[in-house]
């Protein structure tokens, strides 16, 4: 099986990590992830706010290269892949020019969809060689992959259970809680940090209070903010995966602690008290 | 469809076992006509059978509910056909066939004597769906302890021997042999002359909404599940619980329309009654547990019926219910506790507020049962957007099938007196329909002999718990040992529910069996349950006046809730006295007198005309007296509807067919000066332009109207650019250049209503605002339109016109009354000034023109009806129905009836839905001219007393000879 | 007994001392032409406060989410664009998940604030404007946007550094910066996209035009 992939910009940067994760993972699974041909920034936050003709025509250009191969695209990036959905949804009302040719009929996945599928989760049980037993988690999926829910196809958008399932399918104790989708604040976290933090912080002590040793999440910046948050040292520490990260130590028999370096919040500890760390 | 109305069937068909379809086919079998009444559950009873207690009385729902289902049960005329449904109508008005499929019980009605052996050892326990899945019940079941047939019937989807052929354990312990595990569906055929579509709602949330984690919070309930909860028959025996640990919750919050008035998911309208609801279960919440914190969220408090904002302000400064004007998206859990958690914005601190409830109560709108759809195709009727059986105004109760009649929460979602109206006028359309096959299926019931009587008084005195009502304080077993030492008590025990169908079959062999002469029932109240108690005296051939009712629930167990000991020792006191009394009561013997079968209508509006017709149509006669020199009365105001209806061709159709029916004498300029008589033969003279006609009538409807109110505030009257809604829209109508001139307008709502004198609402007012909105911008699209409101009452499918007119540009803020919209005059300058509430700021508006939504009083005329009549009213004037809930169209005395503004404020098709009602009741007596039997009003001694105290029938009144009435006083000062 | 069905804390508070704002000077034209821009119901609404009672930041801003449509059905479209909330918005969309009315407060907001944007009105957040403002420069440079980039070049713009100094931000952030270099979560250079052309060409297009 083959797939177009757009990484987006953080997973050359700041989550390599999840980058890394994800190729192994999908090596493992057998499935061809094939990266869009030159792709460039979706925009983001700043091209919706400021532009909305740049929202559009920015996703537009990826969309028209991922066309031109024919296969659907999956997207690790919460945000990239809302906007990918969103400039499709404008490309079919046809009111803007766009340089490219580009329908916006493909088919835009968020990586956590496509792998909850129930043949994908039969084929990841299949390739767990080390459950994550023990192991208790919450899945923070964040606003822009589930919202708005016209945008993103999500039905069960209160309470998603993509990264629920394939993280219990890893052996992990799922524990649901309420604020899955709750926003952590990504897109004023750089210039407005007070207001960021505090939306960040709560999501942490929520978390904490539904009893997670863990946070499972599949997007970059909700990463970068919950993990960064917990510089106090002399507070409790709740590390924050990427689901493939879980996916890709449980499907190893070797696993290498510097595959976590790049986590604030060294995981290591807690899965060495977990027995996950050999 | 055809011409069968020569020579119709004079039989009908009930689909829909809840209280509208009991109380059509109750109307419709008093009235001379079979009845089958089909019900697709186990059990009559519907949504109103789960209810704990009622608004605004707070009465028990079962209790009101138990004498109608013994009525039904018990009736000759009506046959009753659980767990079926109609899979064909063939046929058209006055002759129909309906194919008819019965599932299977597996358990014989017949031979099943109610013991519950069966759901004892059926070792297989599910979820009770009767309880909103809260607590469990067997595969084998009774759905609740009243239900009606009273048997027992085994759950096809549940049963281990049905579902896997193992078990059958019911099948060796029945005493009675009446498990059959191999019945099968029956396929019957009926006939019918029309049908009656009376199917009900149901909740539209289901846990797969999820919606503030419903299916996924444990202590997120719906509002039915919490009825159950606090019901003494349900999950938790009448104590207040939480699902998830039994604990008893501190604060609980309701939040409002859950799945209604939410355009998003395609449930653009009001469901009605969850505002009163949830007042209700809040209040109810408080008398449980004093100590537990209620909430409220909403957006705009709907209380537009009679008495409803009373109780809602009761329920505020009385109650302590906190009401919080905020709407919420989403609940959140603790999960340390499964506390819930409401997040709201915080105007005035500027802060998001998390506030935790232990439990949490969706409000949740109602939607047609999930089968209905089948059957409205099967039986091909259109349905609404939403599925409902929605109807015309003027038509309130047809269906687009001729001979197929609507009426209760199918329709539209609505309460109790609502839906009893309603039934009423679908027995009426019916009724009128198939007048010339009236009496000729039904049978007549046998009423055993009485057997003579023992010159001993042997009293046999009956204690009734009413679930918790009187057990939950009352100490039963203590009453019962001192009552078995009173002097000629015979025989005394207990029941939970003595107004059950099945306790009254005990009571007729226990009368029998101890040979009892007089009885004694210590219950709730003898304003509700007396004649049912009196009906078995008569069954078990006992005198039906040998019976006496100690009221120890309303006079005691709800009085003195908080002193047990108190409360028990004054039950001992009040069956004391009921005993005393009763071995003084003597047998009562009824004659039969001639009925005149003729009605009288008082006022010559919607209401009066229509009740007019209603029986006239019937073949009976009516004298319809008009004070005005022309008949149409409120509605001459109104110039179109809000679903764009003309009240006038309505007036002029009925005045037409009023004034030329051979059947009905106008009287206009006339009014009643004189009336005396009683049900049956009343006499009165009508005044007719100074000419004094007598005349003689068995039965009275008093339909006097309403009138507008004229409002003092607000510069009316000093300003002309300042009209009523009324004045707005004649002029509408009558102005178009005026109309496509007005660039600015200010509507200002409550006006006269809702105020310390006035405190009711006027019902109509929002939808008139909503209405003469869309009509100027129909008109006039560049006119701007500000609404100034205190909450927007567009009611049911009004709403829809709500979401129009805002869908239009008209822009709605939201007043308060301790600070009133200013209106004044400045430099020839109309200026409104007013703070609005959401947006929190002032603003002024300078438009051409200030509309005032005007309220509805009660007609001038009504005081001197209510006088020579004796009829009471509320503080404002409107007439007072004799039960709020069951008897909307009566009043206490007999033979008298309502409809109308005389009532409540209502709208046009309200109106003629219940004249259609009252007329129809107002009639029944008519139909068996001779049959009629009362004690004659000579046996009254006018006492007074009595007129007050069982305000029942003239009857009543001989029950009170001074030897009884002392008797009790003696027993009592002993 | 008093027949008053409003919320008794509101009573309280009556800001008789506030101005009063004219309503209708402005006539429906600025409500037509954002129903016109947005495809929203605007009109719709019937101020209910779901949308700002599951705002997670409603608490930072000066027109709240409801009010927002209020004042757009006024045609207060000045008031709008000077706020704060267009910017603090982050468009997370739980207005307009969970309006009854399908109102989409989200994009009404997107919109202004791009309205904002393309007006000569200085923004009221001037730090989250600027710093959106930047992102779309980095990336027209390069057409990925590198973080260790985007925050030198964010740090640079004029103001943006003396605020970080003002509000003691800046030590924090150097050392977050280093932190991140040696964790490797900084990467200096990252491969660039070869579309610089023609993105830059969709930059220059849309930039200064009336979105
Ligand atoms: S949620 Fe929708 S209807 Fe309610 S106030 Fe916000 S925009 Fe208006
Ligand atoms: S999109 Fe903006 S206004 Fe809407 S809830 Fe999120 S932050 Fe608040």
């Amino acid at each position: 099986m083959r797939l177009s992939f757009y990484p987006g910009c953080s997973l050359e940067g700041m989550a390599n990590d999840y980058a890394r994760s994800i190729d192994a993972v999908f090596r493992n699974l057998g499935i061809d992830l094939v990266e869009i041909e030159d792709w460039s920034c979706c925009g983001a936050t700043a091209a919706h706010s400021l532009s909305q003709t740049m929202s559009v025509l920015l996703p537009a250009r990826n969309l028209a290269a991922a066309e031109k191969l024919g296969h659907d695209i999956v997207s690790p990036c919460a945000n990239c892949f809302n906007r990918l959905r969103f400039s499709q949804n404008m490309i079919k009302k046809k009111v803007f020019d766009i340089p490219w040719p580009v329908t916006g009929d493909i088919r835009v996945h968020d990586m956590t969809r496509f792998l909850a599928e129930p043949a994908r989760i039969k084929s990841i049980k299949e390739r767990i060689l080390r459950p994550l037993n023990g192991l208790r988690v919450v899945c923070y999926y964040g606003c822009q992959m589930v919202r708005p829910p016209k945008i993103t196809g999500y039905t069960d958008y209160e309470n998603p259970q993509t990264m629920d399932r394939i993280a219990a399918t890893a052996g992990a104790q799922v524990i649901d809680w309420s604020y899955k989708a709750t926003c952590c604040g990504a897109s004023v976290g750089i210039a407005r940090k007070e207001i960021g933090e505090s939306l960040t912080r709560r999501i942490l002590q929520k978390a904490q209070q539904a009893g997670a040793e863990a946070i499972v999440v599949s997007c970059p910046l909700c990463q970068s903010n919950l993990d960064m948050i917990q510089k106090d040292r002399s507070k409790r520490h709740t590390p924050v995966f990427y689901f493939t990260e879980l996916l890709r130590l449980s499907f190893a028999e070797h696993v290498d602690p510097k595959w976590f370096k790049m986590h604030f919040t060294d995981p290591v500890p807690l899965l060495r008290a977990k027995g996950l760390l050999s | 469809m055809g011409s069968y109305l020569s020579n119709p069937v004079g039989k009908v068909i009930v689909v829909g076992g809840g209280i509208g379809g009991i109380q059509c086919a109750l109307d419709l079998a008093d009235t001379g006509f079979y009845v089958y009444l089909i019900e697709k559950s186990h059990t009559l009873g519907g949504t109103m059978a789960r209810l704990d207690k009622t608004f605004p009385t707070n009465d028990c729902s079962t209790c009101m509910f138990s004498p109608k289902l013994v009525q039904v049960a018990g009736h000759a005329n009506i046959e009753i056909l659980p767990l079926s449904r109609i899979l064909e109508l063939n046929g058209g008005p006055g002759r129909f066939t309906a194919r008819v499929e019965k599932q299977p019980r597996y358990i014989d009605e017949e031979k099943c004597i109610t013991c519950g052996k069966c759901a004892e050892k059926c070792p297989k326990k599910i979820p009770d769906p009767f309880n909103g899945e809260l607590g469990t019940r067997k595969a084998a079941f009774l759905t609740f302890p009243q239900a009606v047939p009273l048997k027992y019937a085994l759950d096809a989807e549940n049963c281990l021997y049905l579902t896997k052929g193992k078990c059958g354990v019911c099948e060796k312990i029945c005493p009675a042999e009446a498990v059959e595990f191999d019945q099968k569906p029956e396929i019957l055929q009926i006939d019918a002359g029309a049908v009656i579509i009376s199917t009900g709602f149901e909740l539209a949330l289901t846990a797969q909404e999820g919606e503030f984690g419903y299916g996924r919070y444990r202590n997120v309930v719906t509002s039915l599940q919490y009825e159950r909860m606090l019901s003494a028959t349900g999950p938790y025996g009448g104590h207040l619980r939480r699902p998830s640990d039994e604990e008893v919750p501190r604060k609980v919050a309701w939040i409002q329309c859950v799945m209604s008035r939410d355009p998003a998911r395609n449930r653009p309208f009001c469901s009605s009654v969850c505002c009163m609801h949830a007042a209700k279960q809040a209040v109810l919440t408080r008398s449980h547990e004093p100590d537990t914190e209620t909430t409220i969220y909403f957006m705009d408090i709907r209380a537009h019926g009679k008495g409803f904002d009373d109780y809602i302000d009761r329920a505020r400064f009385q109650h302590g219910v906190k009401y919080r004007r905020s709407m919420i998206s989403q609940v959140y859990l603790n999960p340390e506790n499964e506390n819930l958690i409401i997040e709201t914005f915080d105007h005035h601190l500027n802060r998001k507020k998390e506030e935790e409830y232990d439990l949490i109560v969706l409000s949740s709108g109602f939607k047609p049962s999930g089968d209905f759809i089948d059957l409205a195709k099967q039986l091909g009727l259109v349905v609404n957007s939403y599925g409902f059986l929605a109807t015309e105004f003027d038509e309130p109760v047809a269906t687009s099938r001729p001979g197929v009649f609507v009426c209760g929460g199918i329709e539209a979602p609505k309460d109790i007196p609502e839906t009893v109206i309603q039934a009423g006028a679908a027995a009426a359309e019916a009724s009128i329909l198939l007048s010339a096959a009236r009496n000729t299926e039904i049978v007549f019931d046998e009423i055993p002999d009485e057997k003579p009587i023992e010159t001993t008084p042997r009293v046999g005195v009956l204690v009734c718990h009413c679930g918790t009502n009187i057990a939950g304080v009352v100490d039963i077993q203590k009453v019962l040992d001192y009552v078995k030492t009173l002097p000629h008590v015979i025989f005394a025990t207990d029941f939970m529910f003595t107004c059950s169908t099945e306790t009254q079959q005990t009571i007729v062999k226990l009368i029998k069996e101890q040979r009892l002469n007089r009885v004694v029932v210590a219950a709730c109240s003898p304003r509700t349950h007396e004649p049912l108690f009196q009906d078995t005296l008569r069954e078990a051939g006992l005198n039906p006046y040998l019976f006496e009712l100690a009221s120890i629930r309303d006079q005691c167990s709800w009085v003195h809730g908080n002193d047990p000991e108190k409360a028990t020792e004054k039950s001992k006191e009040l069956i004391r006295a009921s005993v005393s009394r009763a071995v003084q009561l003597e047998p009562l013997y009824e004659s039969s007198y001639r009925v005149v079968n003729k009605g009288l209508v008082i006022g010559g509006g919607v209401a009066g005309m229509t009740a007019a017709l209603t029986i006239a149509d019937q073949g009976f006669h009516v004298h319809l007296v008009e004070k005005s020199d022309q008949l149409g009365g409120f509605a001459r105001n109104l110039k179109f509807t809000l679903e764009g209806n003309s009240p006038a061709s309505l007036i002029r159709y009925l005045s037409e067919r009023v004034t030329h029916h051979p059947k009905i004498s106008v009287y206009l300029k006339s009014r009643l000066i004189s009336h005396a008589g009683h049900l049956g033969a009343f006499n009165g003279t009508v005044e007719k332009q100074g000419e004094s006609i007598k005349i003689q009538y068995g039965a009275v409807i008093a339909a006097t109207g309403g009138q507008p109110y004229k409002p003092t505030e607000y510069l009316y009257a000093q300003d002309e650019r300042i009209l009523t809604q009324v004045e707005f829209a004649k002029r509408l109508m009558e102005d178009p250049s005026w109309t496509g001139r007005l660039k600015r307008i200010v509507m200002i709502q409550c006006v006269g209503s809702r105020e310390p004198d006035f405190p009711y609402c006027s019902r109509v007012c929002c939808s008139a605002a909503v209405k003469n909105s869309i009509k100027l911008k129909e008109m006039n699209p560049g006119a701007q339109i500000v609404v100034l409101y205190r909450d927007v009452r567009t009611f049911g499918f009004k709403e829809l016109y709500y979401l129009k007119t805002r869908q239009k540009g008209v822009l709605f803020f939201r007043y308060i009354p301790e600070d009133k919209p200013e209106v004044y005059d400045e430099n020839g300058k109309l200026i409104v000034d007013f703070t609005d509430r959401s947006s929190h700021q002032n603003f002024r508006v300078e438009p051409d023109l200030v509309v005032l939504s005007s309220g509805i009083r009660p007609d001038d005329g009504a005081k001197q009806i209510a006088r020579l009549l004796k009829l009471p009213t509320t503080d404002e004037g409107f007439f007072l129905e004799a039960h709020v809930k069951l008897k909307p169209v009566e009043f206490a005395t007999s033979g008298v009836f309502l409809a109308g503004l005389a009532h409540s404020p209502r709208f046009i098709e309200e109106t003629v839905t219940m004249a259609k009602s009252a007329g129809q009741q107002a009639m029944a007596p008519f139909i068996n001219e001779e049959g009629v039997s009362q004690i004659p009003p000579s046996a009254c001694m006018g006492c007074g007393i009595c007129a007050s105290e069982c305000p029942a029938k003239a009857i009543s009144l001989k029950h009170c000879t001074d030897d009884q009435v002392f008797a009790k006083i003696d027993a009592l000062l002993e | 007994m008093q027949n008053i069905i409003s919320d008794p804390d509101q009573a309280r508070k009556h800001d008789s001392g506030k101005e009063r704002k004219l309503i209708g000077d402005r006539g429906d034209y600025f409500l037509n032409r954002m129903e016109g821009e947005t495809g929203a119901n605007i009109s719709a609404c019937y101020q209910c406060e779901r949308c700002t009672n599951s705002c997670p930041v409603s608490h930072f801003m000066d027109i709240k989410p409801h009010q927002v449509i209020h004042y757009v059905q006024l045609g207060w479209r000045e008031e709008l664009l000077k706020s704060s909330t267009i910017w603090i918005c982050l468009s997370c969309e739980m207005c307009t998940t969970y309006c009854p009315n399908e109102v989409d407060v989200a994009e009404i907001i997107n919109h202004l604030r791009n309205m904002a944007a393309h007006s000569s009105i200085t923004p009221k957040e001037k730090s989250l404007a600027v710093f959106h403002q930047t992102f779309l420069e980095v990336l027209q440079k390069s057409g990925r946007v590198n973080e260790f980039r985007l925050m030198n070049a964010y740090y640079l713009k004029p103001d943006i550094l003396h605020e970080r100094i003002k509000n003691k931000a800046l030590k924090e952030d150097l050392l977050l910066g280093i932190t991140m270099l040696r964790k490797g979560r900084l990467k200096l250079f990252t491969p660039k996209s070869r579309a610089i052309k023609e993105i830059k060409r969709v930059y220059s297009q849309t930039r200064g035009e009336i979105v």
